[in-house]
């Protein structure tokens, strides 16, 4: 005890007093966020199940459906979101070397990708709501766009399929505008010079949450839109 | 000096990875304009798992992170399959009763009533409801 007193005195600013040490404070800080994370993934896996249940029951009403979805949009997104991963990425490599314009640069450029996720995906939700695809009892599709008679789509258990795509892209859109939230945030504190190579664990855990939305979009891409 | 052992990944191989996802990207959405049949799905979900290993181990770092954090990934992602696989014995083997046995459920234990009736064995079943 008496030799953690003297270590009192030369405590960075950051270092809550109850940690030992910096890095035992970054490890903590992360171990959590990684646990968090597997809960996160628990959450999705329940919406992947349902998909994997109606999708073994329906097969083919499945990949009719998923017709309507546009792929292109969906690649769009996907490139989008691979993109936004990359200067996370950047981000945290950045604040590892102290380079804080740049860091603010990159993390920036990830809200601004984010952003354009978000409005692709408003487009794909009105596109549909506008031919009374929504999700549950008032599903309703009718007139045509792109080529297709979205009457033609109102088969048994085609409901299913966009109930499950709207409350799976759902969830995980409201994930992407958290994500938009937090990076604002951790923006406004790198602008401060809050973050070094001494402390940067915000970047750190909110780039992990941030590469986690990345994967759960990696898999939800080609089991909606693709195959 | 508390931070100079983690691990600074160059930026060199995180644009390396970017360019191994967006290849991984086109690849997945080539393969699924080519009807394969069953192929379709595996082909799909095997891509996007080399994918998100990738964001995992160089992105998120796990290669170079503490590996107590890989065993609570690992565990995570292990109780995922228990889920699904668990989920599936009971879904996937549902047989639909209705297209397999004709008529209904009082009619078909009549039918075996009188097949008892006619027929009862060596030892004789009490006869249910």
């Amino acid at each position: 005890m008496a030799e953690a007193s003297t270590v009192t005195a030369d405590r960075p600013k950051h270092l809550h007093p109850h940690f030992v040490s910096s890095e035992q404070q970054f490890d903590a800080a992360k171990m959590g966020m990684w646990l968090f994370l597997v809960t996160e993934i628990l959450l999705f896996s329940g919406l992947f199940v349902a998909y994997t249940v109606f999708r073994i029951w329906y097969p083919e009403v499945f990949s009719h459906s998923a017709e309507l979805l546009d792929w292109r949009l969906g690649g769009l997104n996907t490139i989008v979101l691979l993109a936004s991963s990359l200067t996370v990425a950047m981000g945290v490599h950045y604040a590892q070397t102290n380079e804080r314009k740049k860091l603010v640069r990159a993390l920036i450029l990830t809200i601004c990708f984010a952003a354009v996720f978000m409005i692709v995906k408003y487009f794909e939700y009105t596109g549909k709501f506008a031919h009374g695809v929504f999700p549950g009892v008032n599903f309703d599709p009718h007139g045509t766009a792109g080529g297709h008679d979205y009457a033609a789509y109102n088969i048994p258990f085609a409901a299913q399929f966009f109930s499950i795509y709207f409350v799976m892209t759902g969830v995980h859109g409201l994930h992407v505008l958290i994500g938009i939230g937090l990076f604002s945030w951790i923006v406004i504190r790198a602008n401060k010079g809050h973050f070094s190579s001494e402390y940067y664990t915000p970047v750190e855990i909110t780039g992990l949450y941030w590469h986690l939305v990345d994967i759960i979009w990696i898999f939800l891409f080609p089991l909606l839109y693709l195959i | 000096m508390a931070h100079a052992e983690h691990h600074i990944t160059p930026k060199k191989t995180l644009i390396q990875v970017f360019v191994a996802l967006i290849t991984l990207t086109a690849i997945t959405v080539f393969a699924a304009q080519m009807d394969l049949g069953p192929l379709n799905v595996p082909i799909a979900l095997s891509i996007a798992i080399v994918k998100a290993s990738l964001v995992v181990v160089i992105f998120m770092a796990l290669k170079h992170d503490n590996r107590m954090n890989a065993v609570v990934f690992l565990v995570g992602a292990v109780f995922v399959v228990v889920f699904l696989v668990l989920t599936l014995f009971d879904t996937a083997y549902r047989g639909d009763l209705p297209n397999t046995v004709e008529g209904t459920i009082m009619e078909e234990q009549a039918e075996q009533d009188a097949l008892r009736a006619r027929d009862p064995g060596p030892t004789p079943v009490p006869p249910s409801q």
